[in-house]
């Protein structure tokens, strides 16, 4: 598990651990049962405070992506691919509602905004290699 | 799991000066930044911890022992690097490292070789020949050297390059790996200990203001922008408020409330910004007691 955690961003690290890894196990990169590093290793590793990873560890928890086990540390929960599929969805309505509300009172029509998302996906979605 | 130190009503008063009463906890695992301004009291607190001043009232425990002067058993416990290293300048280092040895009965001399091979000081170099940067990490592997629970550092970095003092805070993440030991860091450069620190504690002018999880600093405070007509707005949870017409622009400690009352007056366009620990502790040191009473 790689993580490029930066003071340079307006996100907080916190928010950027638990962006990284949802993403990991969404993508199918963290697969089912496997253990995340301990609390203690990534903050040494990643020079963040224990208490940062802790939290971020608690929201993936209760996001349901990640369960501890006494004694043992985090594992990645069993999820269907339908339930990844569901969670990645409402999270992209999250994050884009809120622009495409901005770009309506902007005075943008719709056909232009779905034009903008398939540029978009155009430009960048091959790299990332869409089929996934 | 015993506290590595707790101060209760710990007070020491000078002619023009009193410090305290300080009530702070310290848990194992933990670190605590301890921030203020030059004179506010941060040195004082180290010496009374250490057990080098003696407190006019109060008392203190380190790792569950009481600062007792004939049964110096605490101070076993305690490493402590300030911001002036203190050895005997005609001496190499590793003979002032085995002079300290001596007081400790948990030293071990592999893990000082260890950290010295680490951060390649020069150990036979009588010590007045040392660099600014060499002296401080001697004293950093001088405190480290018998593992102890509790690590004080008093401005440890001032004065150091960016190299060595990333250096000394690698060290610091390690040692705090274990999750028994637990690091008192007072200092006024915010950027060494925001990402290090799980909790930061202010003071100012020797009176504790506030102490929080950095994480919750972080989220809270904020700044915020919008439009609402009106000069005279009054909205909870806020540290400084200006405005130009019917833009405003607030600072707050308690975002979500601010952004729920503005939410009900209706204001438009609100943007928040978030704010970095630095800006945070300024906001806090001068922001009077409203601030800190209010999140207390």
């Amino acid at each position: 598990m790689l993580l490029t955690l930066t003071d340079l961003s307006a996100e907080p690290l916190q928010s950027q651990i638990i962006r990284q890894i949802r993403a990991s196990i969404l993508a199918g990169e963290l697969e089912a049962g496997a253990s995340l590093p301990s609390i203690r290793a990534l903050a040494t590793e990643q020079r963040v405070s224990v208490i940062t990873v802790q939290r971020a560890y608690e929201s993936l928890e209760r996001e349901g992506l990640i369960h501890s086990r006494r004694g043992k540390g985090f594992f990645v929960s069993e999820l269907r691919n339908q339930e990844k599929k569901e969670m990645a969805r409402q999270r992209l309505e999250e994050n884009i509602g809120p622009h495409i509300m901005s770009a309506l009172s902007e005075g943008m029509r719709i056909q232009d905004i779905r034009a903008v998302v398939d540029s978009v996906l155009k430009h960048n979605g091959a790299k990332q290699g869409v089929t996934k | 799991m015993t506290a590595a130190f707790s101060m209760r009503d710990l007070v020491k008063k000078y002619p023009d000066f009193q410090l305290g009463p300080l009530n702070l906890v310290l848990e194992p695992g933990t670190v605590l930044g301890y921030i203020g301004p030059n004179g506010s009291g941060k040195t004082t607190t180290m010496h009374l911890l250490m057990g080098l001043i003696k407190a006019d009232d109060g008392t203190a425990e380190i790792c569950g022992y009481a600062q007792n002067p004939d049964e110096p058993v605490w101070k076993a416990d305690i490493g402590y690097v300030g911001d002036e290293q203190v050895f005997y300048e005609y001496w190499s280092g590793e003979k002032n490292l085995e002079f300290l040895s001596q007081f400790y009965p948990t030293w071990s001399n592999p893990r000082a070789a260890g950290l010295a091979k680490r951060f390649d000081v020069p150990l036979k170099k009588p010590v007045r020949e040392l660099s600014k940067g060499n002296r401080v990490k001697l004293a950093l592997i001088g405190a480290l050297a018998h593992r102890p629970r509790l690590l004080l550092l008093d401005e440890p970095t001032s004065g150091l390059d960016p190299v060595v003092r990333s250096e000394f805070l690698d060290v610091l993440f390690e040692y705090m790996e274990s999750g028994e030991t637990a690091i008192f860091y007072s200092t006024h450069i915010l950027s060494d200990i925001s990402r290090l620190a799980d909790e930061l504690a202010f003071i100012d002018n020797g009176r504790l203001k506030l102490r929080r999880a950095k994480d919750d600093l972080t989220d809270r405070w904020c700044k915020i922008s919008f439009q609402l007509p009106g000069n005279n707005i009054r909205l909870p949870g806020i540290a400084t408020q200006r405005h130009e017409g019917r833009d405003h622009q607030v600072v707050s400690f308690d975002r979500e409330m601010t952004l729920r009352h503005l939410g009900v007056l209706g204001a438009e366009n609100v943007e928040e910004h978030r704010m970095g620990i630095e800006e945070i502790a300024v906001q806090i040191l001068k922001g009077g007691d409203n601030v800190a009473d209010s999140q207390s």
